[in-house]
């Protein structure tokens, strides 16, 4: 008969490894404890992407200094970066004043406050697109060369909406959680009905899961959905999507499913409201 | 084992690892319009699957330590959670280290069957875990076949460039 094993396998050492790679999945997992090491590592490689890019974007040019269709196609891209810088910054600049009218009206004193808020356009470093495609984890990288203090819990928004929001800051890259992401809880409003929407796992999707009532039914297809504002991240009023659909998941409770406006792969550039 | 055999094993399993990410990002949506709705239905396993292949042919040079190490850095870089690839580097080490004479008298569809099978398993435990919300049986049945057919490809290059650059 033959023998099963080749050499002696040493059955402690394999349970002492299962044992440790055990612990550290339930510690990470339970407690993020490796979380700032991954987001170290993940930030580095973006770096590491973007050097080689930049490398390859300086051959590029060298070989297409003679060849003057290229050079049209840069002014032309970056005409059109200019024109998402622009977009983006009207668009802040809008929902920054619809913020600062709330809070005149509420207190005197904090327009100061108000002022202090700035809108920054970051370009994006690394997109998720394996996750943002299959799975339930949606996030995004911004560069930031100005090296700026970008706290977590801040809006981030392309030129159409708002997209997500800051998640960490890592070797000074942003790390943005999209709407999308399972993760991420936003509270909206839909007409006058108020519910905790969360991500949905799939790209431009976001779920409430509400219990059933006769507000419920004043809701219909294609109604558009806002940010509340009780978040405290995001400013009220601001159009974020519509609804698509309304599922009865069970018998007491309706998910009200509701498409994005703003898509993230559509822009390369992003602006964050950061207090200053 | 030299050292310089441990970088060289490590980098057809972060090239493997580097090219599920690859794959993973081409959007088939975009190029044909009927896919528009079909939902994510594929995941390839090859970096899980390369190192299968390593443990297999080199199951006296590969031990837990090797697997703990792989695992680790592999977590590090593509994981979503350090311990993941740990775990299961180790588990399917074991097993393959057990059964390594039994599965050197088993047929090549035997192989497929046995190794597209534990590349499922990998995929379903990932999903649990980390997207439960993605989890569906389509997507296992679809990367089985996929993950299956790939093993034969994995094994002949991985046995030539082994006895190319590890000889």
């Amino acid at each position: 008969m033959a023998r099963t094993t080749p050499t002696f396998t040493p059955v402690g050492k394999y349970a002492l490894a299962i044992l440790v790679s055990l612990s550290l999945l339930i510690s990470d997992i339970n407690y993020q404890t490796f979380s700032s090491i991954r987001g170290f590592v993940q930030a580095a490689g973006i770096y590491s992407e973007l050097l080689i890019d930049s490398f390859t974007t300086k051959i590029t040019k060298f070989n297409s200094i003679y060849e003057d269709k290229k050079e049209l196609i840069k002014v032309n891209k970056d005409l059109q970066n200019a024109l998402l810088k622009l977009q983006n910054k009207i668009f802040l600049e809008k929902t920054s004043q619809v913020l600062a009218n709330d809070l005149i009206n509420l207190y005197d004193g904090v327009q100061a406050l108000s002022q202090d808020q700035e809108a920054f356009i970051f370009e994006i470093a690394s997109f998720g697109l394996k996750n943002y495609l299959c799975c339930s984890s949606h996030s995004l990288y911004l560069k930031n060369p100005q090296k700026l203090k970008v706290s977590a819990n801040l809006p981030v928004a392309n030129s159409n909406s708002f997209i997500g929001q800051t998640s960490s800051l890592d070797i000074n890259l942003i790390k943005v959680i999209l709407f999308s992401d399972t993760e991420h809880i936003l509270p909206v409003k839909i007409n006058n009905f108020f519910c905790n929407a969360k991500g949905a796992g799939k790209p431009l999707l976001i779920t409430c899961t509400v219990i059933k009532g006769p507000e419920l039914l004043k809701i219909r297809n294609n109604d558009p959905v806002f940010t509340s504002g009780i978040g405290g991240v995001f400013p009220r009023n601001v159009s974020i999507g519509r609804v698509i659909n309304i599922n009865n998941s069970t018998l007491n409770e309706s998910k009200i499913i509701i498409a994005l406006d703003a898509n993230p792969l559509e822009s390369n550039h992003f602006g964050v409201l950061i207090n200053l | 084992m030299k050292l310089s055999h441990h970088f060289i094993i490590f980098i057809t399993i972060f090239a493997g690892f580097w090219m599920d990410e690859w794959i993973s990002e081409f959007n088939i949506r975009e190029y044909i319009f009927l896919a528009d709705n079909i939902p994510y239905l594929i995941e390839t396993s090859i970096g899980f699957l390369i190192f299968c292949y390593w443990v297999y042919a080199m199951p006296e040079k590969l031990h837990s330590s090797a697997a703990l190490i792989y695992g680790l850095i592999i977590d590090l870089c593509f994981g979503s959670a350090v311990g993941f690839h740990m775990l299961f580097f180790v588990s399917i080490s074991y097993i393959i280290h057990i059964y390594v004479f039994r599965f050197r008298i088993f047929s090549y569809f035997q192989l497929i069957i046995f190794f597209g099978t534990a590349a499922v398993f990998y995929l379903a435990c990932k999903y649990l875990i980390f997207f439960p919300t993605n989890y569906s049986y389509l997507l296992l049945i679809f990367s089985f076949l996929v993950n299956a057919a790939a093993w034969l490809p994995i094994y002949f290059g991985m046995r030539s460039f082994r006895r190319t650059f590890l000889k």
